[in-house]
């Protein structure tokens, strides 16, 4: 048993060194992706998101939903969904837990 | 691999911001719940204690009424 025990010890640096190499390019293109992708928006974007914002309602006022397409309107609603998902974690971080409220 | 994609300002905007919302409303349902869980554990204590004690008493007193040759 403590013979077993010293032999895992012994290869804990290998395996740390093995996981390591493995994920090392698999977070580079994560990074890579992810610096473009996911950044929160700059100040300077948000003017643009509320220009973006107003034009999507005034597009609705003129009718224009009678004319997407189901490509399309299947893309924005897994946009949506994405949306909705970055406030379930919100709330995950929020409520400090992952399954229900810890009280 | 493919170039990333420019996201369009609406929807990093919007994926941010119901982040932060969602921490917040998080936060603000946990210290919701917070005190009316701890009533909750409190109310169930003394039921618990005066439970206790009726089931000890219905022991004690059927222990006393038993009159087996078993004993």
């Amino acid at each position: 048993m403590a013979q077993a025990v010293q032999k895992l010890v012994a290869k804990v640096p290998t395996l740390v060194g093995a996981a390591v190499t493995y994920s090392k390019p698999r977070l580079a293109t994560f990074w890579h992706y992810a610096r473009v992708e996911l950044v929160p928006p700059s100040p300077a974007e948000i003017p643009k998101a509320i220009e973006g914002a107003t034009n999507l309602v005034k597009a609705f006022q003129k009718g224009r939903l009678g004319q997407t397409t189901v490509k399309e309107a299947f893309r924005n609603g897994l946009v949506a969904t994405e949306v909705l998902m970055w406030f379930y974690i919100g709330e995950c971080i929020g409520k400090g837990g992952i399954i229900g409220y810890n009280v | 691999m493919a170039p990333p994609v420019a996201v369009s300002p609406l929807i990093k905007t919007a994926r941010w911001s119901a982040l932060l919302l969602g921490i917040f409303y998080g936060k603000q349902r946990f210290e919701y719940l917070k005190p009316i869980a701890e009533e909750e554990r409190r109310i169930e204590e003394a039921e618990k204690k005066a439970r206790e004690e009726q089931e000890r008493i219905y022991k004690q007193l059927s222990e006393a009424n038993s009159d087996t040759i078993l004993k």
